[in-house]
């Protein structure tokens, strides 16, 4: 079978050199036309006329017997002239018709385009038919008219034409009129410029701005001439007698057949066959497909008997060009567009990751196609052979396919498909078998690679990829005697048809070959831009893509393999002098393929970056590639990698609040449990990105980020910034150095421009030379939000305060402390005053201060803080606004507000009461200092209860060592250290918050605090006190005893005019007279306490303010109130003034301090006793003494007792009251009033005698006491919390008792009333 | 006798890549991955009939040097072979025989309870086992 053997020796030079990777099977039936471009200027309008030549590629022809043909023409740019040469074994690779397309702007140039047409004439002279230039000349500015018509082309046409003119006379006529009417347009030009003698050439002659409409008409008559020419010679082949035909012979065949008998049965069988396949040929040409088809299988039949292998091959490959002709005809109007479109629209870049999907897509798609077009046309061979006209319509109504009968030609034009053609299924199968014909003979390797290629693209169209594969795969081994550059083709067109059936991975492993031959070492001139280009081709094969963050998204393919590839696509780009590229790329690779790599590779690519990044550096932009690709930036987002990200809010001082507007009234339900939507909750949770705290335009702001520098060596980031949307933002560039895996915070700031909404979208960085925008979005495998939304609010003012007193060395541990801006520290003795001017200054250069709000906050209760500090907070308004960069100045007075008071045990009195109201008041200090010790203090804070144990200690002391007040002073305790001890401290908040601008319109204003840290030193302090009765009965005399815990002189003036100094912690006593508490506000504190009780019954409270609280606390304040004792240190001046608030007042205190209710009247022999009156009486005579007594108060006065007792007072302390034996009194000294009305008088007389003589004192009293029945109702009225069902019984009565109770409440008391000051009668003897 | 064994997961991601030479590891993974095309479009074919699914999927495709061989599990993992050309000698019968044991081998190493379906197969025992496959002492 193989006749190879024979052919072996042949010379490689007589294969084709270079295989036509463009054919497809429907090229064997084109003519083949070269156009071609001439002269130097390849101007736009030369594209548009190509464009236009092109469109004519096919004509339709009416041949002798009235059949319509459809001829077809294959434009061809380049055609090697060697190919020319098995225009006997194949027709169609021979050249036929030439165009040349040139453009001049001279005669010369015009001569020159003129010769090249010539040249290229007589390069392809031995096949050319027929040749046409096509000469777009100058602009025609001064068109002469005279016409002097240029005969050359005409002449030169005439020759060739006459040699068709012969079989189709009817021809000439129609081709040479049209030569006349383009003579005529064209003559305008043609009159400025002639062509050489030498061309002879038919040319066409435009303008530039020149529609050439004609153009394509010229064309087509010029292709027309073309088929009359081969329909001659297919007409001269068949005419030829059989037994008189010469060998035809394939180009490398010639010497094979010298010496051998031509005549020879075999041989002529040969020829004959040859001939016959020649024939068939030029037919498929002719458009005679039906006379083809059977002249192919007669060849192929006659030439397979002599086992002409290579020319059966040709038949057989013939039958599947003439049988795809028939079956795809679409192949031709758009070669291998129609499929592939199908294919790559559905496989494009990023699926293939999904197979099954594309895959069956895919397949469903193209089976239908195909199984439709099989269906149609096997329909149309069986309806063809059961000999039925009517099938026409079912071809033209299955709409996938696009066979479109009517350009079958004559014998088709019914739309029935020869019998002999051969099936689809069968193609493949004939091309296989072409194919290994072929491969017989080395020189045919080029026939072979591309009867390999149509088959392929013939598979493509049948939609079988597995044949595609294998006719692509079968390419590779063809031994090829060829070039670098073809062999490159090769891996580019099959990669391109791999692409076509979708086979990404085999396509990119080609394209990568390619790309590796392009720059192959030995390569004389390695083409680096090729092998870039087609390796960045070769991406979606590893699905890989142009941008890293669809790469990352997907994270498929084999990453080994992705590596490898972008590692060489660097080094391709290095090598291409793109530096910027290989940076891109470089950065790509470490962004994309960051977890598949080891961390040495990790580190040896940072640093190759740095590298790369040296020469260009790398920045955030999308770089075009001259054909267009853009290759979308990379960005290091995980180096350095960001751990967290932080908004900060602003500094506390800073951060804007909102100005507090009284609520809208909402109803009285301030909380409701009930969420009407749960989308509450949702918005809560996908809202992570969306910032509480708000933001000020025009102020810094803050975001601190976490970073990682995984690499082992020291990463500087520099020129680091927020990324941001929205409102426009300045950021400011922060440069950081990070160590090796160390996690590091890095503050990054910015302003806000404008308000609105920020939308923080990451950082940006510049590190390993690379720029990079960094955004959370990207950042994968954290909890971190693909962006952060802050809102600005319009800008704020900002202040500066400033105090005019001393800033203190630590600053407050108050709440707030943090919006502390300033501070201000002093120190006040007690009852001292002082001021501070605090000045505020609009710091803001635009924006006015026109809202202040200033408040107070310490930690003393809110009382004694305002008598502390006050600010007039009018004139402080009156100010505003303050322009910018104004300043006003407020003044704070400060008041060192303190107790003077040593505290009294408060709860002694009211349970004790009843003992020292029996008692006489001389007891009175007796028990309160021993009772002391054992007394519960009042606890508040703990200054004061150091405070208080220092006065505890001092009255300890006081109580220790003096039994009785008039000898009271004070030892000066722990010297100078209970001096610091006792000082107090206070800290206060003067806090600030104003606004102004757009802001206050909207609402937001901003706090700031001064600090205030005051220290009180105690200046004087009353230590005790007593109540004195007055010489008048209107006034008491107040008795104090006063320290001064100074360590200073102190000046003291405690009346109008009266003044003492006391030494340094030296104490003194001072009585200061003062007014009594007139009856009208006890009534009144009375009436308060009652109306108060009743509200605390009613509401079944368990305590019952007892009235001498409130007649106690009457006092106390009226005692405050009226004395104010000035202290000034002498020698310097401070002053200031100490108030009695808080002195607390036992049971007969107050007695004294109020107006007494009863009033005395007594007269002794007679004659009313005045205030330190002397009254003299003798021994043993009988006196006269006379009381009476008027109830001034509003009430009656039950039970009271009169008692009149007799007793020397020795004046050393001792008074005697056993006078038995010196004093008598007739009559009861004991008497008891059971009641008296209100305004009623009550006298009573008795006599006295004294039987020695000597001084003697009367002390006259009247007492009350509460009755048995009174304590019951009062027990009733206070029912305990765990009687109730007790209460509930008593509950009327009390009620009802109510009113008696509350009128004797005054009697529950145990009262004394004395007169004084008592009477003294001196006794002589008679 | 064989240059290279690789399991590759139903979504074409390598599980694992043994090579008799590492040198030319890289260059068998091209080839490999290229082979997954094929692979694919016979699994489509096979698809149509599931009770006639042949596991064994037959040369891949061959080179000069290398002739790949493909198989595929049921749960669409598939076993690719890589073996001399020059070596005549091997028939399909043997081939068969490799991607039978190559199947029981991959079947035990995922039994491994502490294997995620779908991760690298990072097994001593696989590996050394696969190793052995490779030499033809399986």
């Amino acid at each position: 079978m193989r006749a190879a053997a024979v052919l072996s020796h042949v010379s490689a030079e007589s294969a084709m050199s270079r295989p036509d990777y463009e054919q497809n099977a429907l090229h064997h039936s084109c003519l083949l036309v070269l156009l071609r471009g001439v002269g130097p200027s390849r101007a736009l309008v030369l594209q548009r006329a190509f464009e236009k030549v092109r469109r004519v590629n096919n004509i339709k022809v009416t041949d002798s017997s009235g059949v319509m043909r459809t001829i077809h023409f294959r434009f061809i740019h380049e055609h090697p002239v060697d190919h020319n040469d098995w225009g006997d074994f194949q027709t169609h690779r021979r050249l036929l018709g030439l165009i040349t397309i040139g453009k001049f702007d001279n005669q010369t140039e015009l001569n020159e385009l003129c010769r090249q047409h010539e040249s290229l004439k007589v390069r392809y002279g031995s096949t050319l038919y027929e040749s046409r230039a096509i000469f777009f000349g100058p602009d025609a500015e001064n068109n002469s008219l005279d016409i002097a018509n240029h005969k050359d082309g005409v002449d030169n046409a005439q020759p060739l034409l006459q040699a068709m003119s012969e079989q189709g006379a009817n021809t000439e006529a129609k081709i040479k009129v049209p030569e006349q009417q383009k003579q005529q347009i064209t003559a305008r030009l043609q009159d400025e410029f002639t062509t050489p003698s030498n061309f002879k050439s038919q040319a066409f002659f435009y303008r530039e701005q020149d529609a050439y409409a004609d153009l394509e008409t010229r064309v087509g008559d010029f292709l027309h001439a073309l088929f009359w020419v081969l329909e001659s010679r297919r007409l001269e082949r068949s005419r030829e007698k059989p037994d008189r035909v010469s060998l035809l012979l394939a180009p490398f065949e010639k010497r094979d057949f010298v010496g051998l008998d031509m005549e020879s049965r075999n041989n002529r069988k040969r020829c004959v066959g040859r001939v016959m396949k020649n024939l068939a040929d030029l037919s498929l040409q002719a458009g005679l497909l039906d006379e083809a088809l059977s002249l192919y299988h007669n060849a192929n039949e006659t030439l397979r008997s002599v086992g002409d292998s290579l020319w059966v091959g040709a038949s057989e490959e013939g039958l599947c060009a003439c049988s795809a002709v028939l079956l795809y005809p679409q192949l031709r109007t758009s070669p291998l567009r129609n499929t592939p479109e199908k294919w790559r629209a559905s496989d494009a870049t990023k699926k293939v990751n999904t197979p099954d999907v594309v895959g069956n897509t895919n397949g469903a798609n193209a089976l239908t196609s195909n199984s439709s077009s099989c269906s149609s046309v096997s329909s149309l061979v069986t309806s063809n052979s059961s000999a039925s006209g009517t099938p026409t319509n079912s071809t033209s109504s299955s709409s996938t396919s696009t066979i479109s009968v009517a350009h079958f030609g004559g014998h088709q034009r019914n739309g029935e498909l020869p019998a002999n053609i051969l099936k689809p299924e069968e193609i493949p199968n004939f091309y296989r078998r072409a194919i290994i014909n072929y491969s017989k003979y080395r020189n045919a390797a080029t026939i072979e690679t591309e009867a390999a290629l149509k088959a392929t693209r013939i598979c493509i169209e049948q939609n079988r990829p597995l044949d595609v594969a294998m006719f692509l795969q079968n390419i590779l081994y063809i031994n090829l005697n060829m070039s670098e550059p073809d062999r490159v083709k090769r891996f580019e067109i099959i990669t391109e048809l791999y692409q076509q059936i979708g086979y990404q991975r085999k396509a990119a492993f080609f394209q990568r070959l390619a790309a590796q031959k392009h720059v192959q070492q030995g390569s004389q001139a390695p083409d680096w831009k090729q092998s870039y280009s087609l390796m960045l081709g070769s991406f979606t094969g590893y699905l890989l893509s142009l941008d890293p963050l669809e790469v990352l998204e997907n994270a498929a393919g084999w990453p080994s393999l992705q590596i490898d590839l972008v590692q060489s696509l660097i080094s391709a780009a290095r090598r291409l002098g793109h530096s910027a590229l290989a940076t891109r790329h470089m950065t790509f690779l470490l962004q994309t393929q960051w977890n598949n790599m080891s961390a040495t590779e990790q580190s040896e690519m940072a640093v190759q970056l740095q590298n790369l990044s040296a020469q260009c550096e790398g920045s955030p932009v999308p770089l075009v590639l001259d054909n267009g690709t853009v290759i979308p930036p990379a960005n290091l987002t995980d180096l350095p990698y960001c751990l967290e990200l932080v908004v900060k809010d602003m500094p506390a001082q800073l951060r804007p609040l909102r100005i507090k507007i009284a609520k809208a009234d909402s109803g009285p339900f301030l909380f409701t449990p009930i969420h009407f939507n749960s989308v509450d909750r949702r918005d809560k949770k996908k809202d992570r990105n969306k910032i509480a705290f708000l933001w000020v335009q025009n102020d810094l702001c803050e975001v601190s980020v976490r970073l990682r520098n995984p690499l082992p060596f020291e990463l500087a980031v520099t020129d680091m910034r927020l990324l941001s949307n929205g409102v426009v933002f300045e950021s400011l560039p922060q440069t950081v150095v990070l160590q090796p895996h160390v996690p590091t915070h890095v503050s990054l700031h910015g302003t806000p421009m404008e308000c609105g909404q920020l939308d923080l979208q990451g950082y940006s960085t510049h590190t390993l030379g690379v720029k990079s925008n960094c955004r959370l979005k990207h950042m994968h495998g954290r909890r971190l939000p693909p962006n952060y939304l802050v809102n600005v609010i319009p800008a704020l003012p900002r202040i500066a305060i400033k105090t005019s007193l001393p800033q203190t060395a630590t600053f407050s541990s108050m709440k707030k402390a943090d919006i502390v801006v300033t501070s201000a520290s002093l120190t006040l003795y007690n009852g001292e005053s002082s001021s501070c001017t605090i000045t505020i200054t609009n710091e803001s250069s635009s924006l006015p201060l026109e809202y202040v709000e200033v408040n107070i906050n310490s930690n003393v209760e809110q009382k004694q803080q305002q008598k502390i500090f006050r600010i007039d907070d009018q004139a402080l308004q009156a100010q505003l606004p303050v322009p910018p960069l104004g300043s006003i100045e407020f003044e704070l007075l400060i008041y060192a507000d303190a107790d003077f008071v040593c505290p009294m045990p408060g709860g002694l009195l009211p349970q004790n009461s009843a003992d020292y109201g029996a008692s006489s008041p001389s007891h009175y200090s007796n028990i309160s200092s021993s009772g002391h010790a054992s007394l519960p203090l009042h606890v508040s804070s703990p200054h004061h209860r150091r405070h208080e144990q220092q006065n505890a200690n001092s009255r300890s002391t006081i109580s220790g060592a003096q039994q009785s007040l008039a000898a009271l002073s004070l030892q000066p305790v722990g010297a100078g250290g209970s001096a610091g001890a006792g000082s107090q401290h206070i800290e206060a908040q003067l806090r600030l918050k104003y606004s102004g601008g757009e802001a206050l319109t909207a609402g937001y204003c901003r706090q700031c605090a001064v600090s205030f840290n005051l220290e009180l030193l105690p200046s004087a302090q009353i230590t005790s006190w007593d109540v004195l009765p007055a010489e008048i009965a209107s006034q008491f005399y107040l008795v104090l005893d006063i320290s001064n815990l100074t360590a200073q002189e102190m000046s003291l003036n405690y009346t109008d005019n009266k003044n003492i100094l006391i030494e340094a912690k030296e104490s003194c006593r001072v009585p200061i007279p003062v007014d009594r508490c007139s009856l009208e506000q006890v009534c009144a504190a009375r009436a308060a306490e009652i109306a108060e009780n009743l509200e605390r019954e009613l509401c079944f409270r368990t305590q019952l303010l007892s009235f001498s609280d409130a007649l106690s606390k009457l006092c106390s304040t009226h005692i405050a109130e009226c004395v104010k004792i000035n202290w000034m240190l002498t020698g310097t001046d401070i002053k200031g003034v100490a108030s009695l608030r808080g002195i607390v007042l036992s049971h007969a205190m107050v007695d004294l301090t109020t107006v007494s209710p009863l009033q005395w009247s007594i007269s002794f022999k007679d004659t009313l006793v005045q205030p330190h009156s002397e009254m003299i009486c003798s021994v043993g005579q009988s006196t006269m003494l006379s009381i009476t007594l008027t109830n001034q108060s509003l009430q009656p006065l039950k039970n009271l007792v009169l008692t009149i007792k007799f007793y020397q007072d020795y004046l050393n302390g001792m008074e005697n009251y056993n006078l038995e034996t010196r004093v008598a009194i007739s009559g009861p000294c004991r008497v008891t009033i059971p009641i008296m009305e209100k305004h009623e008088q009550k006298q009573h007389n008795c006599s006295v005698i004294f039987f020695t003589p000597g001084r003697f004192k009367a002390s006259i009293e009247c007492a009350t006491r509460p009755q048995q029945n009174n304590n019951s109702s009062i027990s009733h009225s206070c029912p305990g919390g765990t009687n109730l069902g007790q209460l509930e019984v008593l509950a009327p009565q009390s009620v009802s008792m109510n009113a008696a109770s509350a009128a004797s409440f005054d009697e529950q008391q145990a009262h004394i009333w004395k007169f004084i000051p008592p009477i003294e009668v001196t006794v002589v003897e008679q | 006798m064989a240059f290279c064994i690789a399991v590759i997961g139903k979504d074409n991601a390598p599980l694992y890549l043994a090579t008799s030479d590492l040198e030319r590891e890289l260059d068998l993974q091209y080839h490999v991955h290229a082979a997954l095309d094929v692979v694919e479009e016979k699994c489509l074919i096979g698809k149509g009939a599931p009770e006639s699914k042949e596991l064994y999927l037959g040369l891949l495709y061959s080179t000069e040097n290398h002739k790949i061989y493909g198989f595929v599990t049921n749960s669409r993992v598939k076993f690719i072979v890589v073996i001399d050309s020059s070596n005549i000698a091997l028939r399909e019968n043997e081939v068969r025989a490799i991607f039978r044991n190559l199947h029981m081998l991959y079947t035990d190493a995922v039994c491994n309870p502490f294997y995620i379906p779908g991760e690298q197969l990072t097994s001593k025992k696989f590996d050394k086992a696969i190793q052995k496959l490779m030499t033809g002492n399986a």
